[in-house]
């Protein structure tokens, strides 16, 4: 094409954006419509990101915020296990690029359209598998204390190597996960969404050429650091703390401290850890991984700006310290699997507060910024020999400044929509009695959180039942005088479960989810009380 | 014999006569919002069209958009399986924004407390063992003390409208139909829709909110019709329809029984009359646009028709109904430059709209807008145009040259940098529309159309890798002219829940031909079509399968099987579920006749289509002035007359 001589110019920086985040999008499109199971094609439990040949992050389009800036170590640990045009690898390693093991992460190397050993960069797909074995059909066991039990481990391994599909490597996955035909058909649907984003991506650098393309991109990251850190200079010196605690960590009862410290410096944002528990036996553990996730979100909350783009120049303006011993920062042989859902969340919440304290004190528009919500994705497996069902609830979020917390919606780090009961009552032995919303459960205040949800599930037949839920015990905090929210609840029949477990349950029991409400933002006013 | 196709946008009504012989007439009226009906007649009026001439009134309509953005609908009461009445609170879980926590849906159409559990189970039938299901059953009946209980507390709410949506009522409609007998029988005057008759289909956030829109919007929507058909009566033009928002066309008194298929008509219709002026082309596959003033709507035509499917929205209200695919974006030519905090230009979403407009309108706007920036590189020239609009070109550049001083550069640089800014937006809408359907743009033709898109065409066919660009006749009125040629179509759902291994054809059939039945009187030789919507076992995404007459099973699933590859890549070793089952009665298409006369001038081409033929292609970069826009061939292309009126566009070397 005739712009291929030309050198990239600023003014267009708009344009090449919106290109790379059509890319991200295409591909998180191909994902949905083509996957299998319910987790991916209804939940949209999945992500997808282009990278350049450096491996840096151009575009994600992230339906879930905890995958946020998450793959940029998948590309890092595929580009040290020298890779080559045409390889497609896979893995879930947390300690190699992974965040827990149901989120199996596809990598493809993309080979110029020409030279065609050349690398020009990367595209990955995360998605979260309804099972990859372990102790416990869904993989998101209670009780582990090491990695191993909890799934298949995969580092990065080539499952097309130049272009070759690796069958036995393929084989070896599949023969250790309870649903390997549901696997293969949500395996297909990643390998068509990179595919998508590799053929475009690679008609971009046909079209434009590398020195273009390599313009671009480094324009398009430095205005995204350019953006986030021009909002972050007007906040320059604010200053908060937050501790919060998760409740066990499914071995033991004990409340686990998550600290954080926020400072906003010179335009930049620092988050620091120091004060969080160290590393726990069970399995609520997180590779730093998502602690950069949630701080990253935590960016994007208080840029209150919705068109900045997702890339590395965003991840630019944040330093993040996390202790070496520290909940927050898992290693071998750490379980993690409850860490990137219930961890992600408290992070989550008090990044979250300490800015918002940190703004109030400072005098500084804090309206962005609500009370605690829920603060738990209320994970839910249920499962017999030749099926599991995974799903998460949503809740209430917090208030804010400027209106009530929405009701019976994912807060923080997750954002899956719900499966539909006349989908979920075909598709497995399970019978839903009761989905609700759970009224009252939000605080109360001069804006009320909003409400949590009720969801009665009943089997059909004699099922295994896991629950890691948060938010139990230690409820939703309310701001500025507004109430806390109802902490949830989970009963079997009647009797009252923990929160975190794992149960035989017979077929007719009633098995209840009462999801916690959100806190409550101002004094209740007089009227209302 | 005139067919007259009237569209009723949020500025302008527009007009179209087509007579048999291929004459048509134009004319533009300003919308009359309070009520709508008044500028329709008006523009009819204006027409000067014979009355006792139109054999056919075609209407789009935005008075269920309306009514639904403006939330001016009837009170509803939704009459919901006990246990499951908040399922308008609980959509579909996830937030409004990812990043604004403090953002909340808007509002279901449902007010709390309007809403009554009914005491009734149905649910798929499994096996003691935990065999799958193969039907439903009845777990909990539906007793006749119960529906006395709801009657009376419906009757007690004093409202006059009732959506009834029970769980699994697609698969079983018993007692759904029950209720809406009751009810119908104690409020004879009251409004019920049941989700068996509006949506049998599985999904019950999605079939309730579709149920409630169609008893929200029905009694306006009859008062509507009524009035505009009575009007039209008294001047001598009868049985008007309007068109749905799946493109087809209905009676106006059958219109009332479905108003929420309405709800998306307005974008429906230039679509329609895109794919009815490709097949007269001789043209299969199309990427469109309409550009106006706010928006460009964007659609697809894949083999001649426009690309049909579910999933359309308003405002925070699903309607899971048929619809013509059409994506809207926030990009026209009233879209304004603005400079963000990282030094980066953008065009909208904010725009100048009709008043102020843009600045070289000279009616007190001052900030650029796309239009100005077309008017500043000499796209458009200044100087009086249709209407009242008087371009200043001095004006637009002055409002370019405010952009372009805050980025140090050139007017002309700025300029073409908004218009380019501005096209990526629409080529992302245009990519993701066709490339999430498995069709590549490069492979289609885009045909450019409203206001705008003749200006815009160039540009985008290059960002996407176009060649080939179609400009149609009547340009600026498409939407209404689609509305004059688009047949009447009635349309028939019904649940299948079947797996391929376990259905018959003959029963597929015999469905088919008893939908049909209920659609058509004996006299009328409508075309019969079916599509089956599939998916893979385990699958929660369908696809829309034609069903044809000596059509197997294995038929059916070979061709899913075909469709699912072209959109996604591969095939399953599975088996295909048969969701549910669409059948269309379809009329004729207006015929299609235009041509152009011959030149009779000896002038050469001033670069004003004045409607004659021309022999010679006119190479870019240049402007060619039409009658209700400009058309801008780029360098690198060049534009032919077509015979059949409007312009073909091609990048240099490539043969049509």
């Amino acid at each position: 094409m005739t712009d291929t001589q030309n050198a990239f110019d600023p003014l267009a920086i708009t344009v090449f954006a919106q290109g790379v985040a059509m890319i991200a999008e295409e591909m998180g499109t191909r994902l949905e419509r083509a996957a299998v199971s319910p987790n991916i094609r209804e939940r949209r439990d999945a992500s997808c990101a282009v990278f350049d040949a450096a491996g840096r992050m151009i575009a994600q389009a992230a339906h879930i915020p905890v995958h946020l800036g998450a793959m940029p170590e998948s590309v890092a640990v595929v580009r040290a296990r020298t890779p080559a045009v045409g390889d497609v690898f896979l893995l879930n390693d947390p300690a190699h690029g992974g965040s827990h093991l149901p989120d199996l992460t596809m990598v493809e190397v993309i080979g110029h359209p020409v030279e065609v050993e050349r690398i020009i960069g990367y595209v990955a797909v995360r998605a979260h598998h309804a099972d990859v074995g372990g102790m416990s059909p869904g993989s998101m066991p209670f009780g582990a204390t090491e990695l191993v039990q909890e799934g298949l481990i995969i580092p990065p391994v080539r499952l097309e190597r130049a272009g070759e599909s690796q069958t036995d490597v393929l084989a070896l996955v599949l023969a250790n996960v309870r649903t390997p035909s549901e696997r293969l058909g949500d395996l297909r649907a990643q390998r068509a969404a990179c595919a998508a984003g590799r053929d475009a991506w690679r008609a971009m650098v046909a079209r434009h050429g590398d020195d273009w393309c390599n313009a671009a991109t480094d324009a398009l990251l430095d205005y995204t650091e350019r953006r986030a850190r021009a909002h972050l200079a007007s906040l320059d010196g604010v200053r908060g703390h937050c501790a919060d605690v998760l409740e066990g960590d499914g071995v033991t009862d004990g409340t686990i401290a998550v600290v954080a410290h926020v400072q906003v410096e010179n335009g930049t944002l620092f988050i620091d850890l120091t004060g969080s528990s160290g590393a726990v036996r069970g399995n609520v553990n997180a590779p730093i991984a998502v602690a950069r996730a949630a701080s990253l979100f935590a960016l994007r909350v208080l840029l209150d700006r919705d068109d900045i783009p997702v890339n590395e120049g965003l991840a630019r303006v944040i330093s993040l310290t996390v202790p070496d011993d520290c909940v927050a920062n898992a290693k071998r042989p750490s379980a993690v699997a409850a860490g990137n859902v219930e961890l992600s969340q408290r992070l989550t919440d008090v990044i979250l507060q300490a800015l918002g304290d940190g703004l109030a004190s400072a005098d500084q528009d804090a309206a962005a910024l609500p009370a605690q919500g829920q603060g738990t994705m209320n994970n839910i497996t249920i499962g017999a020999p030749g099926w599991t069902f995974y799903e998460t609830l949503g809740g209430g979020q917090g208030a804010s400044a400027r209106a009530h917390g929405p009701s019976g919606v994912h807060v923080g780090m997750s954002n899956t929509r719900n499966t539909p009961v006349e989908s979920l009552e075909w598709a497995y032995p399970l019978r839903v009695r009761e989905y609700a919303l759970r009224r009252g459960s939000g605080g109360d205040g001069a804006r009320r959180g909003g409400d949590g949800v009720v969801r009665q599930y009943e089997p059909l037949v004699p099922v295994v039942l896991t629950l890691l839920t948060e938010r139990r015990a230690v409820a939703p905090r309310g701001v500025h005088g507004g109430d806390a929210g109802r902490c949830g609840i989970n009963r079997r029949d009647n009797e009252i479960l923990p929160a975190k477990g794992r149960w035989q349950v017979s077929s007719g029991v009633r098995i209840t989810i009462e999801t916690p409400g959100g806190g409550g933002h101002g004094a209740p006013s007089q009227d209302s009380a | 014999m005139i067919s007259v196709g009237v569209d009723v946008g949020g500025t302008f009504t527009d007009l179209v006569a087509v007579a048999h012989d291929g004459a048509v007439q134009v004319s533009k009226v300003l919308t009359t919002p309070h009520d709508r009906s008044i500028a329709v007649l008006q523009a009819l009026h204006e027409s000067a069209v014979p009355p006792d001439q139109i054999t056919r009134f075609v209407h789009g309509t935005t008075v269920v958009t309306n009514l639904l953005l403006e939330r001016a609908g009837t009170r509803v009461v939704l009459l919901a399986t006990a246990g499951f009445a908040d399922v308008l609170w609980l959509r579909r879980q996830e937030r409004a924004s990812l990043y604004d926590l403090t953002r909340d849906h808007p509002a279901p159409l449902v007010q709390p407390g309007d809403v009554i559990s009914v005491h009734e189970r149905v649910a798929p039938q499994w096996g003691d063992h935990g065999e799958a299901p193969q039907g439903v059953a009845v777990l909990h009946p539906l007793e006749p003390a119960e529906i006395e209980r709801v009657v009376q507390a419906a009757i007690a709410t004093g409202a006059q409208a009732f959506a009834i949506v029970l769980l699994h009522g697609y698969a079983y409609a018993a007692h759904e139909a029950a209720l809406a007998h009751a009810l119908r029988t104690a409020m004879p005057h009251a409004t019920v829709a049941a989700s068996h008759e509006v949506l049998p289909e599985i999904r019950e956030y999605e079939r309730t909110a579709t149920t409630v829109a169609e008893a929200y919007a029905r009694p306006a929507v009859r008062r509507y019709l009524h009035t505009l058909a009575d009007a039209l009566a008294q001047r001598g033009v009868t049985a008007p329809r309007v068109m749905t928002s799946a493109g087809g066309t209905l009676r106006a008194r059958d219109a009332d029984q479905h108003a929420a298929s309405l709800a998306l008509s307005g974008p429906a219709g230039g679509v329609t009359a895109a794919a009815a002026l490709c097949r007269a082309l001789g043209l299969r596959d199309a990427l469109t646009i309409d550009i106006g003033g706010t928006s460009a709507d964007v659609g697809l035509v894949i083999d001649g028709e426009p690309l049909v499917e579910r999933g359309g929205e308003v405002d925070g209200v699903p309607i899971a109904l048929p619809r013509v695919l059409v994506e809207t974006v926030a990009a026209g030519g009233g879209s304004i430059g603005r400079i963000d905090s990282g030094g980066a230009l953008h065009a909208g979403p904010e725009s100048a709209g009709a008043d102020p407009g843009p600045a070289c309108y000279s009616r007190g706007g001052t900030r650029a807008t796309v239009t100005d920036a077309h008017v500043a590189l000499g796209h458009i020239t200044a100087g009086t145009w249709g209407g009242a609009v008087t371009i200043s070109a001095e004006r637009a550049e002055a409002a370019v040259r405010t952009l372009a001083t805050a980025l140090q550069r050139t007017v002309r640089e700025t300029a073409a940098a908004l218009i380019a800014t501005a096209d990526a937006n629409m080529a992302r809408a245009l990519r993701r529309i066709s490339v999430e359907r498995g069709r590549d743009p490069r492979d289609l033709v885009l045909m450019a159309f409203g206001g705008g898109g003749p200006l815009h065409a160039c540009g985008l066919a290059d960002m996407l890798g176009m060649r080939q660009v179609y400009v149609p006749p009547w340009a600026g009125v498409l939407s209404a002219l689609g509305l004059a040629l688009a047949p009447e179509r009635r349309e028939a759902m019904a649940s299948l829940m079947q797996r391929s291994d376990q259905a018959d054809a003959s029963g597929l059939h015999a469905h088919r031909a008893s939908l049909a039945h209920t659609l058509m009187a004996p006299h009328e030789a409508f075309t019969v079509r079916a599509w089956v919507r599939a998916r893979y076992l385990g699958q929660g995404h369908e696809l829309d399968v034609p069903l044809h007459d000596d059509d197997t099973v294995d038929a059916l699933c070979t061709r899913f099987g075909a469709v699912h590859a072209a959109r996604f890549g591969y095939e399953l070793d599975r088996a295909v579920e048969l969701v549910s089952l669409r059948v269309t009665c379809e009329g004729t298409w207006w015929p299609l006749t235009f041509t152009r006369p011959p030149r009779t001038s000896s002038t050469p081409f001033d670069g004003v289509d004045d409607g004659s033929m021309l022999e010679a292609s006119v190479p870019g970069p240049c402007t060619i002035r039409l009658p209700d826009a400009t058309l801008r061939v780029a360098d690198g292309w060049s534009a032919r007359a077509l015979p059949s009126g409007g312009w073909w566009l091609e990048r240099a070397g490539e043969v049509p």
